[in-house]
């Protein structure tokens, strides 16, 4: 038997006749970890959708142990022995676990305590501290996570593909999937991850595959590769220097203050918070998963509510605020940039033009009635090329761009509001590098044009590498408040987890 | 009625005027034990106010007043009242306020009788002067009711009776420039105005002859005291105690602070102090929490040192902290001399010493 499980020849895949993967070639061992790297827009999703049977190739083969295949479907693929797990799990929320394994595998009368107990027997084998009983939405990322793994496994797959498996998970997770996937590479099954943690690929993978604008650039052995080797593969640049590198030797004086929050609860995440945000500076916000951040802006920007009772005090330009819904907020001048685009920061089958405008119709005081497409042509066109969007065609929809892209939409779409406080939380998450470098350039020209800017990250680097002061979150409340300048990543970690 | 209605609404739900919060400090005002770090010029019985004229520190000491050339502190002279605020005029006189009733202007700080007194009938707590120009003081007065040593009470009470006086000293008349101000304590020529701490308003205001009081700076986290010059353009202003949610609580407890006023001795009430860890009678004083399996100290501050420079906008650029567990807490006095900053902790009755330089480059980042 071949040691090659799964490969592509000259795999092609055109999007109204422009190539998202062009010509590539790709072979997975069995049982290895292949890593593959790009910048958004590469081609990674593509060429693991052609695997899943998610999309099917313009031109090229596709060879599964030595056989050509061409799956249609996922099901096709799954028939097959290749399972993904997706970004956006694909599980459902108001299901139990076990009930989400065997999903799609009913018999005509199902016997759910013998599903629960094939499902707790199934999850020992695999190590897996879940219970089956317990219904998804109560799990956290790293369960869920367990949760796709295990149905991939229990499908027995032999090929498992992870669209960013990480981007969600705390450094404890990350540790526990890393060793899951140790494990599974123990029995045989092959891996390929997609991620933009460069850390990562080099630790876990075997070999690393690096994509750049649709074609293969190089696939080698993990060990020959370092971070900068991969990321100027990746961009065909050297960005090492640029990319959360430079540290800052100086920080923007305090302008006037913007936002004070005073007390804040939201039980049970967030707890008697209290900050504030000064003008012309950015404010990072760093802490681990769990420790309030992002809630605690949500309610700043009416996305969340506070608790009813003695829930705290918001104060924008020193003027008590509450909002319930986000459209005050908004033309109060705060604009939320989320930390789960897909979800919550735009129509994905709506034009990109579209999805920027309606940033701005939540500006007009009542509303309009009657909306003009020329205008919603002109500000769209405006923002794409402020920001640089790569998009096919200027009637392109969201769901046609890359993560870095769509990421930038979703800027444009705040921005657009004309806002005083801009809060972004995890703004590069998901994104390849040479957008993070952009975004970043866009984050700091926004500080300098006198806007008060939060950021809200897991990343140390990028905090450290972005903020003029930077406030630690811990338990529900800002813990600890550093100047940029004698910020140290020990202190910051010390701070978020004693 | 609908006033009414939203009033026992927001106290039921802790909203509006029931609001029981407190701003944090951060940004300029980020903590630092930077007071724990001057050294100690001089103890004192009761220290209140400082003054110079540029060679000579004069320090109101109780009734007495000091002067400190160099380390050597001598009496001056004494008085039958204790001193309530200093300054010095130019000309080398001194203009001393008494027991917060009187303002007595002196030639010479040695000399037996004032060349001018103001005893105006209104006067009642007068807490801080500062010279508007060579013919005129301003004078802040903290309270109608409450006398200069009982704050805390003016507080419990929520009494909102603190005034500004100008006091022409050409023409010897004393004219009302605000009234109806949350204690105020401590002023400073702002361009046409005065800049006056308003403590009980936790703000600064601009108060301006024929304009209603202005916001220059609002919601800080401590109670405000006395302003003074800084070199290079900007202020010192002296914070002499942080708020707490504890004391913001009572003060929206009318019930509550009438029976502690009138059953507990004034210095165990659950009110601001300028020291603290005297008894263990004060509220409290060693409560602790558990985190994350270690038992770890807590109480509410009831005592705290903060001086905050502000600049010429009278925003804050950076601030001078003694935290919790310092000592030169209860700062109401700071004024420049020389190259060093002089400040009065009220709380340990200790006149310190900061040297000015590199002070910005340190924590004004």
């Amino acid at each position: 038997m071949s040691d090659i499980a799964l490969s592509l020849r000259s795999a092609t895949k055109l999007y109204a006749g422009v190539p998202a993967i062009d010509g590539v070639d790709f072979d997975l061992r069995r049982g290895e970890i292949h890593a593959l790297v790009g910048e958004n827009g590469a081609g990674k999703s593509t060429l693991t959708k052609v695997m899943a049977g998610v999309v099917t190739l313009t031109s090229g083969t596709m060879t599964v142990d030595g056989a050509d295949v061409a799956p249609r479907t996922p099901l096709e693929a799954r028939n097959l022995g290749i399972a993904m797990v997706f970004q956006e799990n694909s599980l459902v929320p108001t299901m139990t676990v076990a009930q989400n394994l065997f999903l799609g595998q009913e018999k005509f009368y199902n016997r759910l305590r013998g599903i629960y107990i094939a499902a707790q027997q199934f999850l020992q084998s695999l190590n897996f501290d879940v219970t089956p009983t317990a219904t998804v939405s109560g799990l956290g990322a790293a369960k869920k996570q367990m949760v796709e793994i295990a149905r991939a496994v229990l499908h027995r797959a032999k090929v498992i593909i992870f669209d960013e498996p990480t981007a969600s998970l705390t450094p404890e997770e990350k540790k526990y999937f890393f060793d899951l996937v140790r494990d599974l590479k123990k029995r045989g099954v092959s891996i390929v991850f997609i991620s933009h943690a460069l850390e990562e690929a080099l630790l876990l993978a075997d070999r690393i595959t690096v994509l750049r604008d649709g074609k293969h650039v190089v696939t080698d052995d993990a060990a020959k590769f370092d971070r900068a080797a991969i990321i100027q593969a990746m961009v065909g640049r050297d960005l090492s220097n640029t990319l959360y590198g430079a540290r800052k030797g100086t920080v923007r004086p305090a302008g006037a203050r913007v936002l004070t929050v005073q007390n804040l609860k939201m039980a049970p995440m967030v707890k008697n918070n209290s900050l504030s945000v000064f003008a012309g500076q950015i404010t990072g916000v760093f802490g681990l998963v769990g420790a309030g951040r992002t809630e605690t802006f949500k309610i700043v920007s009416g996305v969340l509510k506070r608790d009813f009772f003695h829930g705290g005090e918001i104060l924008l330009h020193d003027k008590p605020v509450r909002y319930r819904v986000p459209a005050p907020a908004v033309k109060a001048g705060i604009a939320y940039v989320t930390e789960d685009r897909k979800v919550e920061g735009f129509f994905e089958t709506s034009p990109i033009a579209q999805n920027i405008y309606l940033g701005l119709l939540s500006k007009f005081p009542n509303g309009r009635m009657i909306l003009s497409r020329r205008e919603t042509d002109a500000v769209g066109k405006t923002w794409i090329q402020k920001l640089k969007v790569r998009a096919i065609g200027d009637h392109g929809k969201v769901v046609e761009l890359s993560g870095g892209n769509q990421q930038k939409v979703v800027i444009a779409k705040s921005l657009v509001q004309e806002p005083d406080l801009i809060i972004f939380d995890e703004p590069t998450r998901g994104v390849d590098v040479g957008a993070i470098v952009e975004i970043h350039e866009l984050i700091n020209r926004l500080a300098d044009e006198g806007k008060a800017v939060v950021v809200i990250s897991s990343y140390l680097p990028e905090i450290m590498a972005l903020s003029d002061r930077i406030l630690v979150s811990r338990q529900g409340k800002v813990v600890e408040e550093f100047s940029a300048l004698d910020a140290t990543e020990e202190r910051i970690m010390y701070a978020a987890i004693h | 009625m609908i006033a009414t209605v939203r009033e026992f609404a927001n106290r039921i739900l802790g909203r509006g005027d029931a609001t029981i919060t407190v701003p944090s400090f951060d940004g300029a005002l980020k903590p630092n034990q930077k007071l724990e770090a001057a050294e100690t010029l001089l103890t004192c019985e009761a220290p209140e106010d400082l003054a110079t004229d540029g060679r000579n520190l004069f320090i109101a000491d109780g009734a007495r007043l000091m002067r400190l050339d160099g380390r050597v502190a001598s009496e001056v002279r004494s008085f039958e009242r204790p001193i309530s605020a200093l300054c010095a005029l130019s000309g080398g006189g001194l203009a001393v306020a008494l027991g917060g009733r009187e303002v007595r202007l002196y030639s010479s700080p040695s000399d037996e009788q004032p060349h001018v007194t103001f005893a105006d009938t209104a006067f009642n707590a007068v807490n801080a002067l500062t010279l508007a120009n060579d013919n005129t003081l301003v004078a802040t007065d903290g309270s109608a009711t409450c006398g200069v040593g009982d704050w805390a009470r003016d507080l419990m009470e929520l009494n909102r009776t603190g005034r500004v006086f100008k006091l022409d000293l050409g023409s010897k008349t004393v004219t009302s420039l605000a009234q109806g101000l949350g204690h105020a304590f401590g002023a400073c020529v702002h361009g046409n105005g005065v800049l006056v701490s308003e403590s009980w308003r936790h703000r600064l205001v601009l108060v301006a002859p024929g304009a209603p009081p202005r916001t220059v700076l609002a919601h800080l986290p401590v109670y405000p005291s006395r302003l003074t010059k800084a070199s290079g353009g900007g202020y010192w202003l002296t914070a002499f105690t942080a708020r707490t949610q504890l004391v913001e609580f009572v003060l929206r407890e009318p019930a509550y602070r009438r029976r502690m006023m009138a059953e507990i001795d004034p210095a165990y009430w659950v009110a601001p102090r300028l020291r603290s860890g005297i008894s263990f009678k004060e509220p409290m004083q060693g409560a602790h929490i558990k985190t994350m399996g270690v038992i770890k100290p807590w109480a509410p501050p009831r005592s705290y040192g903060l001086v905050i420079r502000l600049d010429a906008e009278g925003q804050p650029l950076y601030s001078l902290h003694s935290r919790v567990d310092g000592v030169n807490h209860g700062v109401v006095a700071a004024i420049e001399m020389g190259g060093d900053l002089v400040l009065i902790a009220k709380g340990p009755g200790r006149v310190l010493k900061l040297p000015l330089a590199g002070l910005a480059e340190e924590f004004c980042s």
